[in-house]
């Protein structure tokens, strides 16, 4: 923290350069090739030579790119303060039953639509036009649900750890609920619910895209204005006291932070694996800081840019198919961090 | 305004905790001052309520009863900031974040002093600059925690508590699982910082010969008996120290300043200087010969050292104390058979 400064800038310089690159690398892949070149004529505001390109990338590779940045940034946010404030380097961004609670509400939309007899569907399948809203809805409830439950558990009790063992509990009791309504599913709409759980950053643009980076940029705050007391927190919780940081102000900003990042990342798109349990750890064992006012954001630029290059990978470049995100940036994510912990002793490094 | 006179006063203090409504009482009817520039150490078993006593004096755990003043405020008045400018610890609790960096750590110690982004100003760095000066760890302060040994872990904790700069530093144990030359380097130190920076130190101990050696007045706690207080010197001659040492076995030695285990009369007599008989004698305990009975002569002689035993049957002569216990534990056997 004493020559931190000066590194920062340098840290979160290289972060940069690389988010962009990955910016311009995930617009640029798919089934259809664009360069690079046309995209920054394109970026400036300039015509292409082809519309279809303009199609292309106004209607959905730049959304979908936007999507992965503000989805990668609350995750990998969420994830570290849940590490921080657990001081458990397996604490991620669902610990707290945020995705699992998303889970039950989105299915009871699709799973419980032949049961309860609704049809918000708009026939089903459409997700991408009519059916986004109701699923953003319904993974919102969910998670909203869970999170009140949760903020009733924290505050009658004090210990972190029970804390964290509360959220998992509400976790696996909204598996159960969604496990009896998966058994009593149609096959079309089991289908369709285990492809939401292996997430999606496509077909979100416009209004919900401004929401969802609105409700993202509001997470955000509490994670930056408690980055001091983050820092006091890797000496453990007694040590923090007594230098005067509020444990009960940090755990109720930490819900909050969490709840509105993790918890729309999560309704818009899914719960997206790994990027939140991850990235935190590759910045620490990369970059060797403990520093908050580093990892916040460097965490966050390097989670945004990790989430676009899953995403890249996703589109099969030169293929018309595309697989869903969560299979590559687990795929992807697991070896890389398995590979940096056997380099680096990862034991001393949380 | 007057500065107050004592760093922290407690009058009629009942400490303890508050479980499901019913008070449990760990300690009752605590009178206690700190001075500025004094360093005290509190000694007690186990259980007897010596981390309790610090989380209440560091407002953590509301008193059940009684008051406590800091620097001649009431500490239900002050807040968790104020307090923390007030008062720092070192505790037992491991830290384990092997990324953090010795000077980091150090800087911590400003929290309570920094704005909100923890930004730290010219007069922060001159304060963490003189408390790693101060605990002389300026050697090792670009490494990270992971690489460190114990001894310099614990230098760098009292280091982060200095930074904090407050009127009052508490340390739980901190020579717990540290060696020897460690042990005495650390309550030395404290010593130094307390004198030089006039502060007021607390250290819970459970190494009376350190503490001794280093305090200014010496605290021991014992299950519902008062506080008892003193310094080490006066303690120790008006024998109110054995107050410490409840069990039979043991008692407190004047002469050499240590614990030891009580010994019975004993019949043998030996001979030579006090010294070297001591050490035999106690060789003789630890064999279990303390009845040797009075026919058996025992003569030491210094320098070189020489032993020699005279018994109804025999004699023995040698150069160590253990071939010497060894033939007497023979000659012990036969005489019974």
């Amino acid at each position: 923290m004493l020559k931190a400064r000066g590194n920062l800038w340098q840290k979160a310089g290289i972060s940069i350069i690389i988010l962009l690159c990955m910016f311009l690398i995930n617009i640029a892949i798919g089934s259809v090739y664009i360069p690079i070149d046309s995209i920054f004529h394109h970026l400036m505001g300039n015509e292409l030579e082809k519309s279809t390109w303009v199609t292309i990338l106004d209607t959905y590779r730049i959304p979908k790119a936007l999507t992965a940045i503000i989805a990668g940034v609350g995750l990998s946010l969420s994830g570290l303060q849940m590490q921080s404030f657990f001081r458990n380097p397996l604490a991620g961004p669902y610990v707290l039953g945020i995705s699992s609670g998303a889970g039950l509400g989105v299915a009871l939309l699709i799973l419980g639509s032949s049961a309860f007899g609704w049809t918000l569907m708009d026939g089903g399948t459409d997700l991408i036009n009519g059916g986004v809203w109701s699923m953003v809805l319904a993974g919102s409830l969910g998670a909203i649900l869970v999170m009140s439950m949760i903020s009733l558990a924290a505050w009658k009790v004090k210990s972190s750890t029970t804390l964290l063992i509360i959220g998992l509990m509400f976790g696996s009791a909204s598996g159960a609920f969604v496990n009896i309504l998966s058994y009593f599913g149609e096959a079309e709409e089991l289908k369709l619910y285990t492809v939401w759980t292996m997430g999606s950053l496509g077909g979100i643009s416009g209004w919900p895209l401004f929401i969802f980076a609105l409700i993202t940029f509001i997470g955000l705050l509490p994670a930056i204005a408690q980055s001091k007391a983050y820092n006091a927190m890797l000496l453990g919780e007694n040590y923090a006291k007594s230098m005067g940081i509020n444990i009960n102000r940090l755990r109720w900003s930490m819900i909050i932070s969490t709840g509105l990042m993790a918890g729309s990342a999560t309704a818009f798109c899914g719960p997206i694996a790994f990027i939140g349990i991850s990235v935190p750890h590759l910045v620490r064992i990369i970059f060797r800081t403990a520093d908050h006012r580093t990892l916040l954001p460097v965490s966050a630029l390097l989670g945004a840019s990790f989430l676009l290059l899953c995403d890249a990978i996703c589109q099969l470049p030169g293929s018309a198919e595309t697989i869903p995100i969560n299979i590559v940036s687990s795929l992807l994510g697991a070896p890389l961090v398995i590979w940096l912990i056997l380099r680096k002793n990862f034991n001393a490094e949380f | 305004m007057e500065k107050p006179l004592y760093t922290i006063s407690a009058q009629d203090l009942c400490i303890g905790y508050t479980r499901k409504k019913q008070e449990i009482k760990v300690h009752d009817g605590l009178n206690f001052q700190l001075l500025p520039g004094q360093l005290y150490c509190l000694l007690g078993p186990n259980g007897v309520g010596k981390s309790t006593l610090i989380k209440t004096l560091l407002g953590h755990i509301p008193a059940l009863s009684g008051s406590i003043y800091i620097n001649g405020k009431d500490l239900k008045k002050l807040s968790a900031e104020q307090m923390a400018k007030t008062a720092s610890v070192v505790l037992t609790d491991r830290v384990s974040s092997g990324n953090l960096h010795v000077a980091d750590l150090v800087a911590l110690g400003r929290v309570p002093f920094t704005n909100w982004a923890g930004r730290l100003a010219e007069a922060d760095l001159h304060i963490i600059a003189k408390a790693m000066e101060a605990t002389k760890i300026n050697y090792f302060k670009d490494k990270p925690l992971s690489e460190i040994s114990d001894g310099q872990r614990q230098k760098a904790m009292i280091a982060r508590a200095l930074a904090q700069d407050g009127q009052l530093i508490i340390l739980d144990e901190p020579t717990a699982h540290l060696d020897l030359i460690n042990r005495h380097e650390i309550m030395q130190l404290l010593r130094t910082i307390c004198k030089t920076e006039n502060k007021s130190i607390l250290v819970i101990t459970h190494d009376l010969e350190v503490a001794i050696e280093t305090a200014d007045e010496l605290w021991l706690m014992q299950c519902g008996e008062p506080l008892i207080q003193g310094s080490p010197e006066d303690l120790i001659v008006s024998g109110k120290i054995q107050h410490l040492l409840t069990s039979p076995g043991l008692y407190f030695d004047i002469h050499h300043g240590r614990v030891r285990s009580t010994y019975p009369d004993t019949v043998t007599t030996i001979h030579g200087p006090a010294a070297l008989c001591q050490w035999f004698l106690a060789a003789l305990y630890k064999a279990g010969l303390q009845h040797l009975g009075s026919d058996y002569e025992i003569h030491l002689f210094e320098e070189p050292f020489k032993v020699m035993v005279k018994t109804p049957t025999g004699g023995f002569e040698g150069e160590t104390i253990r071939a010497a216990v060894d033939f007497l534990l023979m000659a012990e056997d036969e005489r019974l058979k």
